[in-house]
């Protein structure tokens, strides 16, 4: 039997509104604001007050996945990121570095965010960057 | 003189929800009388006056509706025994909310008619169109401008809300 | 008076197994579970969340578990109309009762400051109970703002509201499985600042012999909608047409669920 809160940053957008995640004997339950947190004061939008529900949700992708013969298969990361090397690499030859761009995610962290554009203007080498908080 | 003019052709709508067991039948039996009831009056059948949820009454609203009556049977007449108790508990509760948030609360009635009551129907049909007519279209009243910070009605609660 | 409330848990823990209160950690004070071994120098009293509400999730989970819950006036009061809702088993649950300083109250327009634990076996009060505050001075000079300006002032209240759905979240008496709230056919889904507030109207509605006054979905609410004085008015025409004060006697059902036999109404409908 235990119960506890665990504060932590939203995961949403680019605000940092800080959560409490109640947590049931490991098993996060839902969500409650932290009313001391310097930032939101206690507040959150709909997709906060909901933060818990995709951690355990039946639908989350937890491995790569690749459709072969129309049915996705469970694949290794070697396996997937060398599809996607491949395919992005034959597409940058045919049609040019500029057909591709690449969307960034506000639940990246800063660095991963960077790692991407770094990714797309010194490897691919295009400016086609974007960002889901650039709304 | 045009704002006159459009009010003297307004013709209100109203949904009445209709108990299918006394009011729904009162209808029918004015009908059959010949008695004459406004043609204002959009009839919903409920099984029971205690079935109208608020949210149904809320929506009628949001929908256009101009007035909505709820005409149920009379207490100690209810076919469910005792449903249309809560009806009268809720009703008023209702009626004035609809007040606070500032819909005139006359545009809303609740009345018992029973199938017997033909008269009785035409007659609170008829009184409450006329008392809609006069309130006007229920869209020019909810076309007001929003009072925003500036008002002082919101410095007041603006006031109660802070000093956390 | 938190030395008191922090002696009453550890002499209280020995017989139960475990008691909800708030735990302040670095990042800030949130509702826990103490058990025995916790260090109780870490629970405090601000700032506050809906106890209670976490008191009847935990119920819920642990069935057997017999539990304390260090509440507040509108906490116990909140416990009450969850135990008359089968949310919460008042015989599973021990109330340590702390009453609110005057300031707290008269920020809240709290009538009830002191928590009312008559019916609460087994519990103890921590504290000298101070006179109610007086209400919210809107609520009382309501009556004389003609409709057109309750509108325009509601209409730019609401038109704030993004739909967090926080309000309903947080209340310890909102708890239903299907949410009148979530359904499509009575709040639009996908429109934000809807012409008609369907979401408050009903909110309110069925807030109207629920409302303890506890005044979390105010300070949940990001967008600083005066929640509480659409829910005091309503409460006082419950209290006023039928005499229900909602949080008061645990061995009184809610109105909606009794017929005019066993609580009657004063109204030109009844006859």
């Amino acid at each position: 039997m235990d119960y506890k809160n665990i504060q932590t940053i939203c995961p949403y957008c680019g605000c940092g509104c800080a959560l409490n995640l109640e947590v049931i004997d490991g098993e996060i339950v839902g969500v409650l604001p932290a009313n001391d947190h310097p930032v939101s004061q206690g507040s959150l939008c709909i997709k906060g007050w909901n933060a818990h529900a995709f951690v355990g949700h039946e639908d989350r992708l937890k491995k790569p996945l690749i459709r072969k013969n129309g049915q996705l298969e469970e694949v290794s990361w070697n396996e997937a990121l060398k599809l996607v090397a491949k395919n992005l690499g034959s597409i940058q030859k045919k049609h040019g570095a500029d057909s591709i761009g690449v969307l960034t995610s506000a639940k990246c962290t800063n660095e991963e965010n960077y790692l991407l554009q770094k990714f797309a203007r010194a490897v691919i080498g295009t400016n086609n960057v974007d960002h889901c908080a650039r709304l | 003189m045009e704002l006159i003019q459009i009010q003297e052709d307004f013709e209100p709508k109203v949904v009445a929800f209709l108990c299918n067991w006394c009011s729904y039948a009162g209808a029918d039996n004015a009908g059959i009388s010949r008695l004459q009831s406004p043609a204002n009056i959009l009839p919903i059948r409920v099984m029971c006056s205690g079935r109208v949820s608020p949210e149904m009454i809320f929506r009628a609203f949001r929908s256009g509706a101009d007035g909505v009556m709820v005409l149920g049977c009379h207490i100690g007449d209810c076919h469910y025994i005792n449903a249309n108790h809560r009806t009268v508990k809720r009703m008023p509760l209702l009626k004035n909310l609809l007040g606070y948030v500032g819909i005139n609360p006359e545009r809303f009635t609740l009345d018992w008619v029973s199938s017997a009551e033909a008269p009785k129907f035409a007659r609170v049909t008829k009184s409450f169109v006329n008392t809609v007519r006069e309130l006007g279209p229920i869209a020019a009243e909810m076309s007001v401008e929003p009072i925003f910070v500036t008002d002082e009605l919101v410095n007041l609660a603006a006031e109660e809300l802070v000093g956390v | 008076m938190i030395t008191e409330i922090r002696d009453k848990v550890a002499e209280q823990l020995e017989k139960l197994d475990g008691i909800v209160a708030l735990r302040s950690t670095e990042d800030g004070a949130a509702p826990y579970l103490f058990q025995q071994g916790d260090n109780l120098e870490e629970l405090v009293m601000n700032p506050r969340y809906p106890l209670s509400k976490t008191a009847s999730k935990l119920q819920k989970r642990f069935k057997d578990a017999k539990l304390g819950v260090v509440a507040r006036g509108c906490d116990v009061r909140a416990l009450v109309e969850m135990a008359k809702r089968n949310q919460i088993d008042p015989d599973r649950l021990v109330v340590i009762g702390v009453t609110c300083t005057s300031e707290e109250a008269e920020f809240c327009f709290c009538a009830e400051p002191a928590p009312n634990l008559d019916q609460w076996s087994g519990s103890t009060l921590i504290g000298e109970p101070v006179p109610g505050a007086p209400p919210n001075p809107i609520v009382a000079e309501y009556a004389q703002i003609p409709y057109a300006e309750r509108w325009a002032f509601w209409k730019a209240q609401f038109t704030k509201c993004h739909k967090c759905f926080g309000c309903r979240d947080i209340c310890p008496v909102c708890f239903c499985e299907a949410c009148a709230l979530e359904d499509p056919l009575w709040v639009e889904p996908g429109l934000l600042a809807p012409d008609f507030p369907m979401y408050h109207l009903i909110k309110a509605q069925h807030m109207t012999t629920r409302c303890v006054g506890c005044r979390q979905c105010e300070m949940a609410c990001p967008a600083d909608i005066p929640l509480t004085v659409l829910y005091d008015l309503v409460r006082q025409d419950v209290a006023e047409l039928i005499g229900y004060v909602p949080g008061a006697d645990i061995n009184e059902m809610p109105p909606f669920t009794l017929t005019l036999a066993d609580a009657a109404i004063e109204s030109d409908l009844v006859y």
